[in-house]
């Protein structure tokens, strides 16, 4: 009942403060004037009586300010009396406010930029249902060397699993391939899924439209469907709803769309836009099919079931079946894993993940420390005020609470600042992710992260309460009167602060050092793979995709067929200097195959050595301008009837024919058939890269693509003009020999180059950007605290001066402190970066840089600015006028 | 700002309360009969008075009207709330249940 009595007046107290205030006046001065007629009716003169009654009421102000404290609406005036004035202080010091908000703001602008690119494009929770119980079950190979314990499944075992186990509410397996998307649209390559009939329960995504596979359309023999992707549906069919029910050929299949899968399904690893139905072949049942790993198993743990456990159980029928099918199990385990870090490891981000964080959470100390620095630098000055505020009567909570709220402001203006710079910067890093089509999907996930936009408000938040509330304490600890007594003519700053200064300034300074060093050595690397030349003249090229797969290409000889006639086609075209195929493009990584050198003793095929093996037409060094060292190319008189031939690089030659000229030599290529022909090497090659960072060049062997034809090939051609405006005469040329086939990825050779770079340049360029951030902090803030103490001293100065000491013994005054600091800042960073050129390239594949420049250079770097940082103000100092120096306050 | 007497808080809510609970009063006069009726042992300190005062309207216990005091003057006359009555209640059973059990104790330690 009370609350009818204490609402109208907390009302009355937050909105009639006048009234209130004139209210508790008269009723005190009420009290007063009756203490006075009290007074001099004890027979006090009227003078003295007002005194005596003055004294005995005790101070009015303190007594109204216990009034005002009652009234319990006190924390709200005061919080925004606070507010207004931390306002003013802020606007009265531009540059202290400007420098302090912008630093924060780069520390928290950068921080969530890069967070958020981290989390969405290589952190991102995989977008099924309950993401932590999916799990991927692998087989663990024995013989792997690339993740062994993450080795594809086989169909037999799959099924074995899904039988036999029991912690798992559903299981799938997936396959993932390219097939050719014709029929009603035009011929197009695209990635797809042959998934089992329950993949989507099991992954807990429900079709946008239409239907989801019944649970028996994985069985041979069944009717063919497919569901297409939301994306697929929007940009081939125009999200027309007829869609559904329409026929699609798939590898010239015919096959019925019967829903579409949200766009927001998407596990980037196993990218897919169209997925039919997983129905084994008997072949693949069979012991042989045992040995054949393909497959990719999704499994959803049942409720209450560990991943351990589910681990423990796998393994155990693992163990079986490699004791019940010896000659393709033997030696096979099997591994639980959960789908996110099955993804994080797969994509091999870790150490570039970790160096990004690490660059990131230097840059925020940095900005930290800097921010720390201005605010004690700041709050020194403050003492008096604070130490007139605490002798009036202020409360220690009092004071603590007017700090915390210029903090706040301070912290608001730089978050919002940070906020502003991560949208924008977000945007443009969208922009950048563009090497292959993987990278440009997942640029659309890129966003703004809200638990990282969070943290980094706290983050904020906490410095600034840490160091701007630190005055507070200390006026405390000392008591006002060693406050009042402190002013300019007395030396300045506590020792404590002092101290901690300059521990601050040591910290920012090593911690951007480090940060250059780290950042220089990655520009570095990437240059140097940059400059290394390809081996080959990149210039004019233009590559595209083809694709021969399908029941029309089956036969050997058809391919074969292809080859010649669209080499035949691109000839005859004027623009095209000249043409040639290939299996793989420069740059692309080749596959791998084991070859016997005549001559030298047969070895079991495990042990026969291996080499990249590429599969060329004719004319291919002559179009990609890879120098031919000793011999001939192919031509088309080496087809499939006649004798076997190959080609080799220089480094082939020169490991297994060290010292005498291969031509004419042979080699045996196992292709896993018992009676294998010798090839004869007719011609020597230079050696060409495969990648950036490659440092020792390794053995590749060419052969006729007219004796083995691919099922893909690539199509490379040089170009009179221009090679991107080539691209739509190229696809009518592959139109006029086939036009059922699709043709995809047009890139100029030179975007081949950059795009197997895989974002290194990407890493380049944050690094760099972090490098110099951290640089530009540090350098502000070291000229901003020493501005500011210097600042202080002025008055000292004047005095020196006045005293006759020369202008430039100011400046050695002011410099001798901070080099000093310096010094050790920087010491301390190059120690600690002696050990970065060893750490990436442990961490990084094919990271070789030569470091002692860096490491000699960017100390130097940074001493220099920071003493130029350090310079300006000393000279500054010495140039004020000493009568204006002793007079300033 | 020296107390004569050492008055706890609540002790000095108590008088006031019970003080205003016959009629209405002014913070000076309240102050002047609590001095009466204790015979001037109790001297109320105005520096712990209206803050009391205020306090107590803060919470509810009473509330405040101005009305004219002696000689035209204006002055803020206190009066009891019906929760404040009960409040008096009370804490003046309690504080009788406390005086009588000091006072046991008082008489028998010896």
């Amino acid at each position: 009942m009370r609350f009818i009595y204490k609402l109208p007046l907390r009302f009355r107290s937050l909105f009639r403060k006048t009234r209130v205030e004139q209210e508790l006046s008269e009723e005190l001065r009420f009290h007063l004037e009756k203490l006075i007629e009290e007074n001099v009716a004890k027979g006090l003169a009227a003078e003295e009586a007002r005194y005596t009654a003055l004294r005995e009421l005790g101070g009015m102000e303190q007594i109204k300010e216990e009034c005002r404290d009652m009234r319990r609406v006190n924390y709200i005036e005061n919080f925004i009396q606070d507010l207004r004035y931390g306002l003013r202080m802020l606007v009265r010091n531009p540059g202290f406010t400007a420098v302090a908000v912008v630093t924060l703001g780069l520390g928290i602008g950068v921080n969530t930029t890069i967070f958020s690119f981290v989390e969405g494009f290589l952190l991102r929770q995989p977008p099924v249902k309950d993401p932590a119980r999916v799990m991927m079950l692998c087989s663990v190979d024995p013989k792997g060397d690339f993740m062994p314990d993450k080795a594809p499944v086989s169909a037999p075992d799959f099924l074995e699993w899904r039988s036999e186990t029991n912690s798992y509410s559903g299981m799938a397996a997936a396959a993932f391939d390219s097939f050719t998307l014709s029929g009603s649209v035009a011929p197009e390559r695209v990635p797809a899924g042959q998934v089992s009939a329950d993949y989507f329960r099991v992954l807990g995504v429900a079709p946008l439209r239409g239907r989801d596979f019944a649970p028996d359309e994985d069985q041979l023999g069944h009717a063919k469907v497919v569901l297409i992707s939301e994306n697929l549906w929007q940009q081939r069919f125009g999200s027309d709803p007829r869609t559904i029910g329409q026929t699609l050929k798939i590898d010239g299949e015919d096959y019925t769309v019967i829903g579409v899968v949200p766009s927001r399904f998407r596990i980037w690893i196993f990218p897919a836009q169209l997925w039919i139905p997983l129905d084994f072949k008997p072949g693949q049942l069979g012991s042989e099919g045992r040995k054949d790993h393909f497959l990719n198993v999704f499994a959803r743990l049942k409720a209450g079931v560990s991943q351990v456990q589910a681990h423990a159980e796998l393994a155990t029928i693992a163990q079986r079946l490699a004791a019940q099918y010896p000659e393709s199990n033997k030696g096979w385990g099997a591994n639980v894993v959960a789908l996110e870090k099955y993804m994080a490891d797969m994509s091999n981000t870790r150490p570039a993940v970790s160096v990004l964080m690490a660059a990131v959470i230097f840059v925020l100390l940095i900005a930290c420390s800097n921010l720390a620095n201005l605010l004690l630098a700041r709050n020194t000055s403050r003492q008096r005020e604070f130490a007139i505020r605490a002798a009036l009567g202020a409360g220690r909570l009092r004071l603590a609470r007017q700090l915390l709220s210029e903090c706040m402001l301070l912290s608001l203006a730089g978050a919002g600042l940070g906020l502003a710079i991560s949208v924008v910067s977000l945007d443009l890093l969208r922009t950048q992710l563009n090497w292959n089509e993987f990278a440009f999907l997942l640029a659309q996930e890129v966003h703004i992260d809200k638990s990282v936009l969070l943290f980094t408000l706290a983050v904020s938040v906490l410095a600034a309460l840490t160091f701007g509330l630190a005055p507070a304490l200390q006026i405390s600890r000392s008591g006002p009167a060693a406050g009042l007594k402190e002013n300019s003519r007395t030396t300045s700053a506590g020792h404590e602060h002092r101290r901690m200064q300059n521990f601050l300034v040591v910290g920012e300074l090593a911690l951007s050092l480090i940060l250059l060093v780290g950042a220089s050595l990655f520009v570095r690397s990437f240059i140097d793979e940059l400059r290394v030349p390809p081996g080959f003249n990149p210039d004019h090229l233009l590559t595209a995709s083809v694709s021969l797969s399908g029941t029309r290409y089956k036969d050997p000889a058809r391919r074969a067929a292809f080859v010649q006639n669209m080499l035949r086609e691109l000839e005859s075209s004027p623009e095209v200097q000249s043409a040639a195929l290939t299996r793989h493009l420069p740059f692309q990584f080749p596959w791998s195959i084991s070859f016997a050198v005549e001559g030298q003793p047969g070895v079991a095929p495990k042990e026969q050595p291996s080499a990249g093996h590429f599969l060329i037409s004719p004319n291919y060094f002559h179009t990609t301008q890879i120098p031919l060292l000793e011999g001939r190319e192919f031509t088309q008189s080496d087809h499939a009837g006649s004798p076997p031939v190959v080609i080799v690089n220089e480094a082939f030659a020169r490991k297994y024919f060290p010292k005498e000229n291969p031509l004419g030599r042979h080699i045996k290529i196992s292709r896993g058939q018992q009676t294998a022909p010798w090839s004869e090497i007719v011609g020597v090659t230079a050696n060409i890269k495969e990648f950036s960072g490659q440092t020792a060049p390794r053995p590749h062997l060419f052969e006729p693509l007219l004796q083995e034809p691919s099922e893909t090939v690539k199509i490379i051609v040089r170009t009179r003009g221009d090679p991107t405006a080539f691209s739509e005469s190229l696809r009518r040329a592959v139109f006029t020999v086939d036009k059922d086939q699709a043709i995809t990825l047009f890139r100029t050779m030179n975007k081949v180059i950059q795009d197997s770079a895989q974002g290194d340049d990407i890493m380049a360029e944050l690094m760099a950007t972090f490098a110099g951030l951290a640089l530009l902090i540090a350098t502000v803030g070291v000229y901003g605290l020493l501005a500011y103490l210097v600042g202080r001293r002025t008055q000292e100065f004047g005095v020196r001066m006045a005293l006759g000491a020369p202008r430039s013994e100011i400046v050695r005054l002011v410099m001798r402190g901070t080099t000093f600091l310096i010094v050790i800042g920087a010491g301390i960073g190059f120690l600690v970066s002696l050990a970065l050129p060893r750490l990436f390239a442990a961490s990084f594949t094919g990271f070789h840089v030569s470091s002692a420049a860096i490491l000699i250079g960017a100390p130097a770097i940074v001493v220099l600015v920071a003493m130029v940082a350090c310079y300006i103000p000393a000279r500054r100092a010495s140039k004020v006028d000493p009568m204006v120096a002793l007079r300033y306050e | 700002m020296s107390k004569p007497t050492d008055l706890v808080q609540g002790t000095l809510d108590l008088l006031i309360l019970k003080t205003i609970a016959l009629e209405p009063m002014h913070g000076w006069g309240i102050a002047q009969r609590i001095r009466q009726v204790s015979k001037e042992v109790l001297q109320v300190n105005q520096g712990a008075l209206y803050p009391a005062l205020h306090r107590l309207e803060q919470s509810g216990w009473i509330k405040a009207k101005w009305g004219e005091s002696d000689h035209n003057r204006r002055a803020k006359y206190y009066a009891l709330t019906a929760a404040g009555r009960k409040y008096l209640e009370q804490e003046e059973s309690n504080w009788k249940r406390l005086s009588t059990a000091i006072g046991l104790v008082l008489e028998t330690a010896e």
